[in-house]
């Protein structure tokens, strides 16, 4: 399909990145590498700052400090609304579908960055092969389906700019075990399929499932990180993650 | 304290001797600017205090003037008599046009409040009793034994005595328990609502507050001018009042006195440009929201912050000091069931959140609700708490049926809680949010405000002292006047449980807690949760971190899309399959129905309300 | 009976008039979750903007208007990047602001046009048609015609453009909105651009039936307003209905009422919208609280 025929993303290196809201520091210094066709992924508590720190990734919230760099271009003044034209598709927590607009509408709009043509209408296809549920739904408002479609749309949205490298917050907040484990196989396709892949997770096993590396956040710092093979055989990430 | 009598002292002196130094005309000016800082007084306590956004305040001050206007020339009455039945007739009109804000708020209120305004502009453009638009003149000069109102620098004195008692008045309530549960209410009504504040009978009494104002001024108005027509009261004239609060600052009362005198003495003075002065004033509210929300009253607070920002947090030696554990209780009440959830049920547009959940809390436990996120464990708590209305089941709380209890009836009834994402009131000082959970007064007891005062000063004295323990307790003294949006994460935390535990609860709902704690402030919650159950306290908590709650719950609640997959130990719960399947996310064994648990999150707080 | 038809037809065009305040001013909530109390205001420029070209520059009265809404479409693009500072901020504020700007906007229709106001004569003189005893005014035709044209155009651009779909995109989830790549706060200033144009064309298509002051904007806005209450706020349908709603509940009030026409309508009003808080076609959640 359509995200093949875009080549690999470049290496992503994020260093030193700060996140502050006021006076309090959310994040502080956080550093990874995802590589060409990589996949990392960030584990933690809720707090521990992990969706500040994709958001600061993206641009959605100040950077107070870091360096974003995507092969050898240089992103950390790139603003939210430009980063999709670098090829980093982003799915957010809780979905963030458009919910008052249809869901081929909501497709649509992942590709708003490019100019919309036959082009994009058979990549709107090809999103239906992956996720036939959307196909199916399309003309039916976002915010009418269920939590489940709704991850599916956020993610077939962000795949409708052509990513090369995904960025997913959260995709099995609220989800049945039965569709995380649909989200998972997704995943491991698009994987396949050579997109790089950054994942914020609450879910340690859906995580090192999918990631080939890993970092667990607390109180806003890294304070693990490794394959994520070794990880999960960590005794303590055992036992505050998996509760083993 | 001595500064601040002299200070007062002095302005007593200096309003004293103003009208010798004054010209006919200037004291007329000043005559009117007084009228107006009490409209805005009222302005300031409906919008800036209580957040209502109320655009039929120029109609309350016409009411109040052409009340006086009728009643004397019309119906013959006495000055004073038409005086008093004027502003009954004010406040009536008040809580009128005050209904809708039971039922709207913000922009809607602003429009319905603004278009019943035009309302009264239009009948007392067209009505016959209201002489149309030539007004009603020869109101008769208000009487007062011994002195000629007429002379207007004696009027200057009677409007002095009510200006300065209306104040007052306005400063008292501000500053004590119905100011606070009004500033409360406009900061976070839903957590107000939690703290045992009836919101309803607040946002009407913010009206009647504004009306009240409004009338006097529109008395005071009729008395002076002694003729009123339609044009004092146009929507132009409202929306420069309006300016007058915002330019002086809407959420102090002196700031809304200054931007009321400041405003009518401008636009005396540039009365022969009033155009371009009308210029101006938009010009300057339109900078003032941009630039200083808080108005001319809030810039000394805002250079303060920035020096303090300049200089550094390192000036402020304030520290969070541990916490002083509760006396425990002997006997804990051994009464099981203090809490009966049964087969409750909560459908959000076609999202069964809840599933026939039905669990029992017995006094003196600690119990633990896990499951991942959106799996129902807030919806839970918010139905428990009488936020949401569940779609079918009953809760009972100390055994009386609070299915459809008001969240202020189970606040006062010995339920409180927290919330996940925190809902300090961010524009009261963290004493002051203390202040109000320990406010455990039916807000009707506010007729002690219009008839017994020194009850409210004793009341006020005796929170005063509770705060203060509560404050030492939580090892937040030195916080005491912050606003909480200043202060570290986990401090703010640390005030949220010390609010709820401020009502002295019988349940305590927690609702994770421990979110965003480092590993040290983890263990303080554990000693804190622990001290409040010893001190009596049975202690309800949803959380994620596993540690936590296998150490510190005897019993564990597991909820999964809607549903409790599990009940019993921390141990048991941990090693049964439904629980490693669905909260640890272990995918190879589920054959579970599909989804069901999906609450839009960021809808839930907006559904909560009203 | 024929008297009620009269009427029917008489609050007709008033109501066209008033969903095309009332669509503008929900365009601009729809979009950006902005109640802008200048739209009156804007509306009542742009029926002095209107007049002037069509009077003193002796313009053809279409061009008069699109030269006025392009006037007023600028005004718009002022007031959105005066206060995008607040945008997603503070909603209260935001809404003050709007009023400094009504504020601002009366002084200086007053400066420029002065406090006199003007009567604008109808572009269309032919007589009145007689329809089965009802006398229409070709001008009210025109109005509505017009006016039906104006929600087919922007239901179009919502529903069938890039440009509309991003817009609504804006406003259900603005952080969403950003990520897929859309401006924010272009599409935010479009918006606004567009509610002026369209209170432009109600303060121009409103001249000469009623007489154009400065106080227009007070009585067309507020109406305006509730219109838009009284359909849902934000809904386009919405906007129509309540426009005609309203237009009609102004008429019969006004032939029965007279004087007290305005009391009695917005009693009225109040009575339906705390029935019906969130209006006919009204969003879900109506306590911002």
């Amino acid at each position: 399909m359509n995200l093949t025929d875009s080549p690999q993303a470049p290496r992503l290196t994020v260093e030193d990145l700060s996140v502050h809201y006021g006076g309090v520091c959310a994040v502080s210094n956080i550093g990874f590498t995802v590589e060409p066709g990589g996949s990392v992924g960030i584990i933690g508590a809720n707090g521990a700052g992990k969706t500040s720190t994709l958001k600061a990734l993206m641009g959605l919230v100040p950077r107070s400090s870091g360096r974003i760099s995507l092969g050898d271009q240089d992103l950390s003044r790139t603003k939210a609304r430009d980063m999709v034209r670098h090829g980093i598709g982003y799915v957010p927590e809780g979905r963030h579908i458009f919910p008052g607009l249809p869901v081929d509408k909501n497709l649509l709009l992942g590709a708003y960055a490019r100019a919309w043509n036959k082009g994009t209408h058979q990549q709107l296809d090809e999103i239906y092969d992956l996720f036939p549920v959307l196909g199916e739904m399309r003309h039916r408002l976002a915010g009418a389906l269920s939590g489940g479609q709704q991850q599916m749309l956020a993610m077939g949205r962000a795949l409708m700019s052509s990513p090369r490298l995904l960025v997913l917050d959260e995709p099995s907040m609220g989800l049945s075990p039965k569709l995380v484990g649909s989200i998972l196989d997704v995943l491991l396709k698009l994987r396949e399929d050579g997109l790089s892949l950054l994942l914020v997770e609450q879910n340690a096993k859906l995580t090192f499932g999918v990631t080939s590396h890993c970092i667990v956040m607390e109180n806003g710092e890294a304070v693990m990180d490794g394959s994520s093979a070794a990880l999960s055989r960590d005794p303590r990430v055992r036992e505050v993650y998996l509760g083993l | 304290m001595k500064t601040r009598l002299s200070g007062l002292a002095a302005i007593v002196i200096a309003a004293w001797a103003l009208p010798y130094g004054l010209g006919t005309y200037t004291i007329h000016v000043v005559n009117i600017a007084l009228i107006y800082a009490l409209l805005a007084i009222g302005m300031g306590l409906a919008m800036g205090i209580s957040g209502q956004i109320n655009l039929a305040q120029v109609a309350f001050f016409g009411v109040g003037a052409y009340g006086v206007a009728i009643l004397t020339t019309h119906s013959g009455y006495g000055f004073w008599a038409a005086a008093v039945l004027a502003l009954l007739a004010t406040i009536a009109i008040g809580l009128f046009v005050g209904i809708p804000a039971l039922r709207m708020q913000s922009h809607y209120l602003g429009i319905v409040t603004l278009g019943l305004a035009l309302g009264f502009i239009n009948w007392i453009t067209n009505a016959d009793i209201t002489g149309g638009a030539d007004g009603i003149s020869g109101i008769p000069v208000p009487t007062l034994p011994g002195i000629d109102l007429s002379s207007e620098y004696l009027y200057y004195y009677l409007e002095a005595v009510v200006f300065a008692v209306g104040l007052a008045f306005g400063l008292f309530v501000v500053h004590t328990s119905l100011g606070r549960r009004l500033r409360a209410m406009r900061d976070d009504s839903l957590a107000a609502g939690s703290m045992g504040a009836e919101i309803p009978l607040l946002r009407m009494t913010a009206f009647l507050l504004a009306s009240f104002y409004g009338g006097l001024a529109g008395i005071l108005y009729g008395g002076l001018i002694r003729y009123v027509a339609p044009e004092t009261f146009s929507i132009s004239n409202m929306f420069i009042l309006l300016a007058m609060v915002i330019i002086g600052g809407r959420r102090s009362l002196v700031g809304c006195v200054i931007g009321g005198i400041g405003l009518t003495l401008v636009r005396e003075w540039l009365s022969d440009f009033s155009t371009y002065a009308q210029l101006g004033y938009g010009v300057v509210v339109v900078l003032m929201v941009v630039f200083a929300p808080t108005g001319l009253a809030g810039i000394p607070a805002r250079l303060r912050a920035l020096r303090r920002h300049r200089r550094g947090h390192r000036a402020t030696r304030a520290e969070l000091r541990p916490f002083t554990a509760y006396e425990p209780v002997e006997d804990l009440a051994q009464e099981p069931g203090l809490l009966r959830i049964e087969a409750i049920t909560k459908q959000f547009r076609g999202l069964r959140a809840l599933d026939e959940v039905s669990l029992t809390v017995d006094a003196g436990e600690i119990r633990g609700i896990v499951g991942p996120n959106g799996s129902g464990k807030t919806t839970l708590f918010n139905v428990i708490s009488g936020f949401y209305r569940a779609t079918s089941g009953t809760v009972h709380f100390a055994g009386t049926d609070t299915t459809a209890a008001r969240p202020y009836v189970l606040s006062l009834s010995g339920m409180a809680r927290t919330f996940q994402n925190l809902r300090l009131f961010g524009q009261l000082t963290v004493r002051e949010n203390i202040l109000v959970a320990l406010d455990r007064t039916r807000t009707r007891a506010i007729w002690r405000y219009a008839l017994w005062q020194p009850g409210v000063i004793a009341q006020e004295r005796r929170l005063r002292a509770q705060a203060d323990e509560i404050l030492d307790r939580y090892g937040l003294t030195d916080f005491a006047e912050s606003p909480p949006a200043a202060l570290p994460y986990g401090i703010q935390r640390r005030i949220e449980i010390a609010r709820a535990m401020a009502a002295r609860p019988r349940l305590l709902l927690l609702d994770e807690p421990a979110a965003g704690l480092n590993g040290e402030e983890v263990q303080q919650l554990i000693a804190i949760a622990r001290s409040i159950r010893a001190g009596g306290t049975t202690v309800v908590l949803i959380e994620h971190n596993m540690g936590l709650v296998m150490s510190l719950c005897e019993k564990v609640t597991v909820l999964s899309s809607g549903k409790i997959i599990a009940e019993g130990t921390p141990r048991e719960v941990v090693a049964a399959p439904e629980v490693i399947e669905a909260y640890l996310g272990d995918s190879e064994l589920s054959e579970l129905p599909p989804d069901q648990a999906n609450v839009p999150q960021q809808d839930r707080a907006k559904e909560a309300t009203s | 009976m024929q008297d009620t038809f009269q009427t029917l037809v008489s609050g007709l065009s008033l109501g066209a008039v008033y969903a095309l305040v009332a669509m503008g001013f929900s365009l601009v909530y729809r979009t950006m979750g902005l109640v802008n109390f200048a739209h009156a205001d804007i509306a009542m420029i742009g029926a002095y903007a209107a007049s002037t070209f069509y009077l003193t520059s002796k313009l053809p009265f279409a061009v008069a208007m699109i030269v006025a809404i392009l006037v007023t479409g600028a005004i718009g693009l002022v007031i959105e990047r005066v206060l995008r500072p607040l945008e997603n901020k503070d909603f209260d504020l935001m809404l003050i602001g709007t009023i400094g700007f009504g504020i601002v906007l009366q002084a200086v229709a007053i400066l420029i046009w002065g406090t006199t106001g003007r009567a604008v004569p109808s572009p269309l003189a032919s007589a009145p048609l007689d329809v089965f005893g009802i006398r229409i005014r070709p001008y009210d035709l025109l109005v509505m015609g017009v006016a039906a044209l104006a929600v087919v155009a922007l239901s179009f651009f919502l529903s069938r453009t890039k440009r509309g779909a991003a817009m609504q995109a804006v406003a259900m989830d603005h952080e969403a909105a950003t990520a897929v790549g859309i401006d924010v706060g272009r599409s935010n200033a479009l918006a606004f651009a567009i509610g002026a144009g369209l209170a432009a064309l109600a303060g121009g298509l409103v001249g000469p039936m009623l007489y154009v002051d400065a106080s227009l904007g007070g009585a067309l806005g507020i109406k305006g307003f509730a219109a838009a209450m009284l359909g849902g706020f934000g809904s386009i349908n919405g906007a129509v209905v309540g426009g005609i709603a309203i237009g009609v509940l102004d008429s019969y009030a006004a032939g029965h009422f007279q004087g007290y026409s305005v009391l009695v309508t917005f009693l009225l009003f109040t009575v339906a919208i705390m029935i019906r808080p969130t209006g006919i076609f009204g969003e879900r959640t109506v306590s911002r609280a």
